[in-house]
């Protein structure tokens, strides 16, 4: 009994979590005025007589006129080389961080958390300024080397490293291994919670982030994903409401596809974390 | 944020902590400081050099053209007492206020609701699971687009929704008092990250503690009360800091649902969407006030400080 | 662990390290190639209108051989955004569209380049039309098209269009009073949006916003608020409920509307069902309405100044405007520019050009528009303040913003 009434409630806020997608999805094949159906429909339905009416046409818009093809190509370029090359920066920096001594490390660390604090708007001209002297202003490396890497992200790694029982690499030590040795063969292999925290977390917020994009391409052969919807969204008649959600089905459904092969490995690996404030 | 991590005791007992001797420590020294680097010079290059550049901003009257001239504390002043330049300036701390305190909340019981459920069950945990992290997935402009169709006055499913169960539809993004709570609900919509962290935290929990206050005759109600929820206190902590942080700086969301139909972005009806980042969005590229926004910038600065602080001073105390 | 260590450092640093070799591709805004043109431009109205600037732009290149233009296409609600961050980034385009109000900022401190002299003669424009690119007396831009609003009503529901202010409030009850899910007007709002048509309002019962020379605050006044007040009675027969919804006119849900020329081609794709026409804004004492459109300016960082100069001419040159005024959803600036034929609708905006004004020539005008007009409009149709109230509260505030004493 007290199982049936959790699934209940499972499976009523599941819903609410899904049905805006199946809205989304839905859309994303309707014909232009079908949208606006006094009973708003999770089908893609003739408004007037409540036959089924699919289309593919919007995909066939977005992914032609609205240049999604190519932000596509553009995002998937921009996650594969910065989300792991700003993994691999962190990890590292957190590693020494956590274990091994230098000369004001620590009160290094606490300087570079205070830079957590700093509301990201703030830093956007400036950065844009710096972007520019490198040289890397509406070019591809500025999408990446501006944001590879993240404070936040070395916290998280580094609280995480030092959780970890010391014994095993003490022992390494002992019999002679380096501290390189060490990361890669025994602390890599033990953080895989953390070490999906981080590629999930950052992965998502690069697929999705408009703002930095935005400002720091002017060539759309450049443009990512969200630029690319944000040029649905924000087009002179209004935005139309078929496109957009074929466009945001389009970027949605390669992160569901990477989320269900690997959900195991994700989202299991998350709730292992061991984060404990 | 620095607090725990300073206080943290492990890092002196770690085998990093234990300094070695001879070649091998001054090797440590190079080996920690070559390890550090690309992340330090990234710091001082993206980080710390645009903070020290946008103060500089902050004491001048740039507006991302001409050169900046010194106007010394003027835009500070100004924003905090001049309403004539400034009308909007308070009215978008209260918004941001009010969004926060309704959104950091909200978002927590949802994820916490979410996890315990999950928590509790075995069969088709994956799946819930997967379902309830969806909403993260989604792009901010495409979140944006999605739910100011929701909330359609004529066309929405919510008002179709609430019509089923005899409740009269709104006008949600038109009305100000509902604004802030329509943008809330968005908000807990997208908590899956927070739900996450909070299942790690449950699976934290061992389970003998649980067990023993079974055997004391406790009844669930009381078990969350009792071991639960104290148990998750550091999660919470962390959560609602975090939280915080990230609902005082909320901008995305905002500038997508109020910017389109050819309607330049005022902040929504009465400017009660105006949230503070939105605000000082609008003088940094829409009234030429680069200078004045990096003052906003800096005074968000010091509030998120203050209440991180204070949230350190107060709920930490009462947590432990 | 000299390896291991190698290994990490050496491809950690790797991205880092790379921004030196990021340098030599960067730049944009024509560098390299001295004979590439970068122009910015709103997003297309429709595809057509894209097909039409295609066209204009392979008849340059073809005029002018060895020269490619690169059209860079960008939202309007981003675009002064994008601009911004790339005069930051000093990576201008060599030529752009630039807002109106705009103009005489950047050309005050140098962001842009005066007209030089001999490239156009001035009597072969509209004299509105150019007059917005002026600043301290100089020529620092030309116009593309110019551009007006007018009221689209719903031939079903409005047979004969209102003429008068007295008019358009009988027809709006009667529309609403007919069937109650139906909104007589979709009346403008107290957005930026809505604060951008009111000018054309209170020109209509004879009034001003400003009085630029004279340094006066005048939206105080009778007319401007009879104006608002206008907007106050017409909401009590059109309901917000069904005017926030998406679209409200073209869904027949609002029996009337304003918007321009740029959403017939739009609305006639999108719905063709929809019977509809456009007459002039009803007015009260005076016909009257807004005036808008493009201009077109050269960034001074442009290396290609000359050639950029000679792109925008030819846009607004008499054999293009025409073609591109329409697409850009205006009316051609150059005297002699050919009118593109358009629907029986095309007749109301040219008539309500001839009578449209200027905004106020301000150069602070858009955070006037947004941060004071436009929230005293909404206070007015929310019942907060009474007509009268709000526009003297926002008068005395628009005259402290701009150190006026009138």
């Amino acid at each position: 009994m007290r199982k049936a009434s959790m699934y209940a409630a499972l499976v009523l806020l599941a819903a609410v979590s899904v049905v805006p997608f199946l809205w989304m999805l839905a859309t994303s094949f309707k014909h232009g005025q079908d949208i606006y159906s006094k009973v708003p429909s999770l089908l893609p339905l003739d408004r007037k007589t409540g036959e089924w009416a699919a289309t593919l046409g919007n995909y066939d818009y977005v992914l032609g006129v609205g240049g999604l093809g190519g932000a596509f190509v553009n995002s998937v370029w921009v996650c594969a080389v910065l989300v792991p090359a700003k993994l691999l920066i962190d990890a590292l920096a957190a590693y020494a961080f956590a274990r091994i001594p230098f000369p004001g490390r620590d009160r290094l660390f606490v300087i570079m958390l205070g830079g957590m604090m700093v509301p990201a708007i703030t830093l956007l001209v400036p950065r844009i300024h710096v972007t520019q002297s490198l040289g890397m202003f509406d070019t591809g490396w500025g999408l990446i080397v501006p944001n590879i890497a993240s404070v936040l992200d070395i916290f998280l790694m580094r609280q995480f490293f030092l959780s970890l029982p010391a014994e095993l690499e003490e022992a390494a030590l002992i019999d002679g291994a380096g501290r390189m040795r060490i990361f890669w063969t025994i602390v890599l292999p033990l953080s895989k919670p953390v070490l999906a925290v981080v590629t999930i977390t950052s992965f998502l917020f690069h697929w999705n982030d408009l703002v930095w994009p935005l400002l720091v391409t002017n060539d759309p052969e450049l443009y990512t994903l969200p630029l690319a919807l944000q040029q649905l969204v924000a087009s002179p008649d209004g935005g139309r409401a078929y496109y957009i959600m074929a466009g945001a089905t389009l970027a949605v459904l390669p992160v569901i596809a990477v989320l269900l092969v690997f959900q195991r490995r994700i989202l299991a690996g998350i709730a292992f974390t061991g984060l404990k404030g | 944020m620095a607090a725990p991590a300073l206080a943290d005791e492990r890092v002196a007992a770690g085998p990093g902590g234990r300094a070695r001797r001879g070649p091998g420590r001054r090797r440590d020294h190079l080996v920690g400081a070559l390890l550090v680097a690309p992340a330090l010079v990234y710091f001082l290059v993206f980080l710390l050099y645009p903070a020290l550049s946008a103060l500089y901003y902050s004491f001048t009257d740039w507006n991302l053209r001409s050169d900046a001239n010194w106007v010394g504390l003027a835009n500070y002043a100004d924003l905090l007492f001049d309403d004539v330049k400034y009308p909007h300036f308070w009215t978008s701390v209260r918004v941001t206020l009010q969004y926060t305190l309704i959104a950091v909340p909200l978002t927590l019981v949802a994820a916490l609701a979410q996890a315990l459920l999950l928590n509790a069950i075995r069969r088709g945990a994956n799946l819930f699971r997967l379902l309830l992290f969806l909403p993260v997935v989604t792009a901010e402009a495409a979140v944006g687009a999605i739910w100011r169709w929701l909330y359609d006055p004529q066309y929405g499913l919510i008002n179709t929704l609430l019509g089923l169960v005899g409740i009269p539809g709104q006008n949600w993004l038109n009305t100000p008092e509902l604004v802030i709570p329509a943008l809330a609900f968005i908000a807990a919509w997208q908590c899956g990250i927070s739900m996450i962290i909070y299942l790690a935290g449950l699976k934290g929990i061992p389970g003998t503690i649980q067990e023993a206050a079974v055997i004391d005759g406790a009844g669930p109600w009381q078990r969350f009360w009792r071991v639960t929820f104290p148990m998750l206190r550091p999660t919470t902590f962390y959560l609602l800091v975090t939280g915080v942080i990230a609902a005082l700086q909320v901008f995305g969301l905002v500038y997508v649902i109020f910017s389109g139909n050819g309607r330049s972005v005022t902040g929504g009806p009465e400017q009660s969407g105006l949230t503070y980042v939105l605000h000082l969005y609008l003088f940094a590229f829409r009234y030429d006030a680069m200078g004045a926004a990096c003052a906003m910038s800096f005074i968000l600065l010091v509030f998120i400080v203050i209440v991180t602080a204070l949230q350190f001073r107060f709920v930490r105390q009462e947590a432990s | 662990m000299g390896r291991g260590l190698v290994r990490g450092a050496v491809v950690a640093t790797l991205a880092t390290a790379l921004a030196a070799c990021g340098g030599s591709g960067g730049g944009g805004g024509g560098q390299g190639d001295a004979k590439q043109l970068t122009f910015w431009m709103y997003q297309d109205r429709t595809p057509q209108a894209g097909q039409v600037i295609e066209k204009v732009r392979q008849d340059f290149e073809q005029a002018n051989p060895g020269v490619t233009v690169k059209i860079v296409k960008i939202p309007k609600d981003d675009y002064n955004t994008k601009l911004g961050s790339a005069v930051a980034g000093k990576s201008t385009p060599d030529a752009g569209i630039l807002d109106q109000p705009l103009v005489s900022k950047y050309a005050l401190d140098g962001t842009i380049k005066e007209v030089p002299a001999g490239l156009i003669d001035e009597a072969d424009y509209y004299k509105g039309a150019l007059d917005t690119n002026r600043a301290g007396g100089k020529l620092y831009g030309l116009p593309q098209d110019q551009t007006t609003v007018a009221l689209f009503y719903n031939k079903k529901l409005v047979p004969a269009p209102p003429k008068t202010w007295d008019d358009l409030k009988r027809i709006s009850a009667q529309v609403h009073a007919a069937d109650a899910n139906v909104a007589g007007m979709n009346v403008p709002k107290g957005d930026g949006y809505g604060a951008w048509m009111f000018p054309g309002v209170v020109h209509g019962a004879g009034g001003e916003m400003v009085d630029d020379a004279g340094k006066k605050v005048l939206f105080d006044q009778q007319p401007a608020v009879e104006a608002l007040q206008l907007w106050v009675d017409l909401q009590q027969s059109s309901p917000r409920k069904i005017t926030d919804s998406d679209k409200p006119f073209e869904n027949g849900l609002a029996a009337m509307t304003i918007s321009g020329p740029w959403d017939v081609p739009t609305i006639r794709e999108q719905f063709p069902d929809l019977d509809f026409g456009v007459a002039p804004l009803p007015y009260k004492s005076e016909p009257a309405g807004n005036i808008g459109g493009e201009d077109s300016v050269v960034f001074s960082a442009s290396p290609n100044a000359d050639l950029a100069w000679k792109w925008l001419a030819f846009l607004a040159g008499a054999e293009h405007n025409g073609a591109v005024a329409d697409a850009f959803g205006g009316f051609p600036v150059h005297l002699k520019a050919r009118v593109v034929a358009g629907g029986p609708e095309q007749a109301a905006f040219l008539d309500q050009l001839k009578v449209a004004h200027a905004r106020p020539a301000v150069p602070q005008w858009i955070q006037v528009n947004d941060e004071i007009i436009a929230p005293a409009i909404e206070s007015a149709l929310t019942g907060k303040a009474t007509a009268q109230q709000a526009l003297s509260d926002a008068a005395g505030r628009t005259r402290s913003l701009l150190g006026w004493n009138g």
